[in-house]
């Protein structure tokens, strides 16, 4: 047996706490049964049975979380328009729709973060309102790591473009900035609030420098003492080379300034320019890239991938993105500083800054209590051509195999299944099974439900199902006595052996009351009549008294007649036929029905003598 | 995350043998020591009892729900050496069928695909099985294979339905020819593959053999589509084997070991889809397994009873990507 990475975990069913009683199990369609049982099958239990309960469990319970859903149901959206991007498309402009993809998935899952931020502040239930905050912050974790694969896999950003797409992500991160910035600038005397040079500083750290350039001003108004100093501050940060979008520079003539650069700042430390403000001070080692300064803002960066780009943002912004390991690890360790170890979040963000899609995916998949984010990444990935197969026995490749978990737990909730029905459509080798083995399990409560769900089955082709699910309610009809239903699902399932049998119910029907029901299904039955005999029977009877009570006597008596010689006639129903034969014989008409009525006379005689000769036969014989 | 959705209160008044959901998970047939099988509707994580069913003179240990294209019918098998099928008609619950034709306790029922018309399999401690077919208008044709096992039979589990050749159109009425087949576990420490010749009777196809004390369920997994045949079996030996024949044809058997537990193996179970597969032994677990990459079965999460919270969060690994 071969060893998982970790430990499988552990749930705990609370039940009689007795070690001495075993657990039973059983599956459901979604879920899974367990109780307390005793395995050893005697006649006499040994033990006093402490807990009568059975306890249904289930995986995914994010499914029917009312906010998610509308993750779902969009993200279903973003995922079919994925799927149905040409594959012909190449080069910038493939890679310009994935992009596109990326983020219309980003902005789904903040607009859900959103939405859950407002209820987890409405809740008037405190442990409520934790619930919904956590879900908040896994969602925001789920975004942060969504958006570095968009930069480092899908957008592919190189060395350059790389560090503003990596300060985007911090600035969208640690958001903070904005609410100290409306504290600070809101209040009086900006540059003698508390929080001034805090402020001063996170924008420096966040690469925000005419922002910051623009507070340094209001503290020059403020002291014209420090007004030479901050001046020169400011030049600093506004001669900084850093590059555009648009530049064209190129990377080379870029180094080369930001060398300069950087060698200017190193000198103002040298002259000790600064000394008088050890705010300054402070800062002019921030932009030189010094380690220790920016370690001693941890508070204000407060995380250490916001540490790892500062570092680069003011030691080596044309970082290469294979370069970029070496400076995520040592950031992470220089970060926590051996206090303390790192979460699953950073393994995941490291995973991503060495380029190792794999493990990023396997480790999201442990860290999350859902398939949704790694089914959609993995998928979009795989569009990028960034996924290698590897051949799983469930799900040819691993794209696959997450969509099928996702579309799986999809099924577990009343309407979300429908989405699960797209997600198993694109997964070439097993969706189509995986398919046919969950629909079948889809409560058909409503008329509406199994329309729709026999709808699904007939434009895939799934004709078992179809015919499994026709059948279904066909014998649910018969059992509340709609036999009108019951016919019409057993011609759509075309099951001879059903439509035999409902008919013999409308016979019977007939028999003991005199007369059909559903008149308009069986008057208009068409070619399906030929399904079965006895339904073609069923037709044809109810067309004969048609003819009758239309007083079409000849049509009605060869119809008759026809019946009668035919094989199709269930033997229970000669007597019927017979009867119904009288009155015709009474009528006094022409030729044509007198042959008739002489044909049946002979046919009835005929029959009657044969089943004496047979009977006297047998008696004699024996 | 793993959460306890229903908690469904049985009132059994003895130890609880079996319990089966329906097949769209809306009721719950479970039976007991006390005698009785009981019927639950367990929609929207509520509890109604439907049924009480009486009948059986001995614990029951087992239930099993028919398809519903047959309608609501339920089996349950009992120490009583009974089968009894029952079946709800204007929505109550009647006993329908009664089999008696066992000498000793019937241990396990499993009603066959519904492909192949409405077949219940029963093993019974006399070492037999019974093959009960309906033939319509309330009437049940039965085939008997007397001693498949020495000493007793504990489990028996159906092969699905699979058609030789392509599924296509048939003419409506006429069945395609499906091979029907089954698996069973007994105390001579065997599984055995049973199949149905032309001729309607029943013969043992393959004897499987791995274990070393009696074989105490087996279960054939559901089929997604690939050739290849899967069959889950545990026994009093404390080992899970998982047995696969690759091909319908070649008909050989290779058996790999999932486990060797500390303690009796007694049931094992496979998810719809056949991915997961749940076993449940006498060191109070329930563990699930899974297949990875190279084929090796993995323990993903371990269901424990015990006291404590509920939504520890249980989370599943990953396939192995290495």
């Amino acid at each position: 047996m071969e060893e998982l990475d970790g430990e499988p975990t552990v749930t705990l069913i609370p039940g009689v706490n007795s070690k001495k009683n075993q657990m039973y199990f059983d599956w459901g369609p979604g879920e899974m049964l367990v109780c307390e049982t005793s395995f050893n099958k005697k006649e006499k239990s040994e033990m006093v049975p402490s807990c009568p309960f059975i306890y249904i469990i289930r995986k995914d319970v994010d499914v029917y979380s009312q906010i998610l859903r509308k993750l779902f149901n969009e993200s279903h959206g973003i995922f079919l328009g994925l799927q149905r991007i040409d594959e012909e498309l190449t080069g910038k402009s493939r890679k310009s729709q994935l992009v596109r993809v990326s983020k219309n998935y980003r902005s789904v899952i903040r607009a859900c973060m959103e939405e859950m931020h407002q209820v987890a502040i409405a809740a008037k239930d405190p442990a409520n309102g934790r619930q919904f905050s956590s879900q908040v912050s896994i969602l925001s974790a789920m975004e942060l790591i969504w958006n570095l694969c968009e930069i480092l896999f899908i957008e592919v950003a190189p060395a350059g473009p790389l560090l503003l797409h990596l300060l985007d992500w911090v600035r969208l991160h640690v958001c903070e900035v904005d609410s100290l910035s409306a504290d600070v600038l809101g209040s009086e005397n900006p540059s003698k609030h508390d929080s001034f040079w805090n402020l001063v500083t996170i924008l420096v750290l966040q690469g925000r420098l005419d922002e910051a350039r623009q507070m340094l001003s209001k503290e020059a108004d403020a002291s014209p003492a420090s007004a030479g100093i901050c001046r020169i501050m400011g030049d600093l940060m506004r001669t900084m080379p850093i590059l555009s979008p648009g530049n064209t520079q190129t990377l080379t003539e870029l180094e080369l300034k930001w060398q300069h650069w950087h060698e200017e700042c190193e000198r103002y430390l040298q002259d000790s320019t600064f000394a008088t403000s050890p705010h300054l001070e402070s800062l002019l080692k921030i932009m030189l890239g010094d380690e220790a300064a920016l370690l001693e803002q941890k508070e204000l960066l407060s995380n250490w991938y916001h540490f790892l780009v500062t570092r680069l943002l003011y030691s080596n912004p044309t970082v290469k993105p294979i370069d970029l390991h070496y400076y995520a690890q040592s950031s992470l360790d220089l970060f926590l500083g051996g206090e303390s170890s790192p979460e699953p979040l950073d393994n995941i963000l490291l995973a991503a800054f060495e380029f190792d899609i794999h493990q990023v995916i396997k480790e999201c998949s442990i860290a999350l209590s859902n398939w949704w984010f790694v089914a959609h990444l993995t998928d979009l990935l795989d569009h990028c051509k960034l996924l290698q197969s590897h051949n799983l026995y469930f799900g040819s490749n691993m794209r696959e195999f997450l969509l099928l978990e996702y579309a799986s737990g999809l099924f577990a909730h009343p309407s979300l299944w429908q989405l699960g029905v797209d997600y198993f459509d694109y997964c070439p080798e097993l969706g189509r099974v995986s398919l046919e083995l969950h629909i079948e399990r889809i409560p058909l409560n409503t008329e509406q439900k199994a329309l729709k769900v026999l709808r699904i089955c007939e434009q895939r082709q799934m004709t078992e199902q179809v015919r499994s699910i026709c059948k279904i309610l066909a014998m649910k009809a018969v059992r509340n006595n709609r036999l009108g239903s019951a016919l019409s699902w057993s011609i759509r399932a075309k099951d001879a052996a059903f439509a035999t049998l409902v008919s013999d119910r409308f016979l019977r029907d007939y028999c003991e009351r005199g007369c059909f029901s559903d008149l308009d299904l069986i008057d208009n039955l068409g070619p399906a009549m030929m399904l079965s005999d006895r339904l073609t029977f069923l037709g044809k009877y109810r067309e004969f008294h048609r003819m009758y009570g239309e007083k079409r006597f000849a049509d009605a008596a060869s119809l008759l007649l026809s019946l009668m010689t035919s094989r199709i006639a269930p033997r229970s129903f000669w007597m019927t036929l017979l009867t119904d034969a009288l009155p015709l014989l009474e009528q006094k008409q022409d030729d044509d029905i007198e042959t008739t009525k002489v044909e049946m006379l002979r046919l009835s005689l005929a029959r009657n003598l044969a089943r004496a000769i047979i009977r006297e036969g047998s008696l004699e014989g024996s | 995350m793993v959460s306890v959705i229903n908690t469904v209160d049985t009132s059994h008044e003895d130890m609880i043998h079996d319990a089966q959901m329906d097949y769209y998970g809306t009721r719950l047939a479970t039976c007991s020591s006390d005698r009785s099988v009981k019927i639950f509707d367990v929609r929207n994580g509520g509890q109604i009892l439907i049924a009480d069913l009486r009948g059986h003179e001995g614990p029951v240990w087992q239930v099993a729900w028919a398809h519903p294209m047959y309608g609501n019918i339920l089996a349950s098998c009992s120490y009583d050496r009974k089968v009894i099928i029952w079946r709800e008609e204007n929505g109550t619950w009647e006993k329908s069928h009664e089999h008696a034709g066992h000498d000793s306790s019937v241990n396990s029922v499993c009603w066959a695909p519904h492909d192949y018309g409405l077949i219940l399999a029963c093993g019974s401690s006399d070492g037999a099985i019974s093959l009960l077919t309906y033939t319509g208008e309330g009437q049940w044709e039965v085939k008997k294979i007397n001693n498949a096992h020495t000493i007793g039979c504990n489990a028996v589990s159906w092969a699905p339905a699979v058609v030789p050749g392509s599924l296509i159109d048939h003419p409506s009425g006429q069945k395609p020819n499906y091979i029907k087949r089954f698996a069973s576990g007994g105390c001579d420490n065997l599984i055995k593959l049973w199949k149905e010749e032309e001729d309607g009777q029943w013969k043992e196809e393959q004897k499987l053999e791995a274990h070393s004390d009696w074989v105490r369920d087996v279960a054939w997994a559901p089929s997604i589509g690939l050739p290849t045949s899967t069959i889950a079996g545990c026994s009093q030996d404390g080992r899970v084997f998982i047995w696969t024949c690759d091909d319908a044809s070649s008909n050989t058997w290779s058996p790999k070991l999932l486990h060797k537990f500390n303690d009796v193996v007694w049931h094992v179970s496979w998810s719809i889809t056949a991915n997961i597969l749940a076993v449940s032994g006498g060191d109070n677990k329930v563990t699930l397994w899974k297949e990875s990459v190279d084929g090796q079965w993995v323990c993903i999460s371990d269901v424990n009873k015990g006291q404590g919270s509920v939504s520890a969060s249980v989370t599943e690994g990953q396939q192995n990507e290495q």
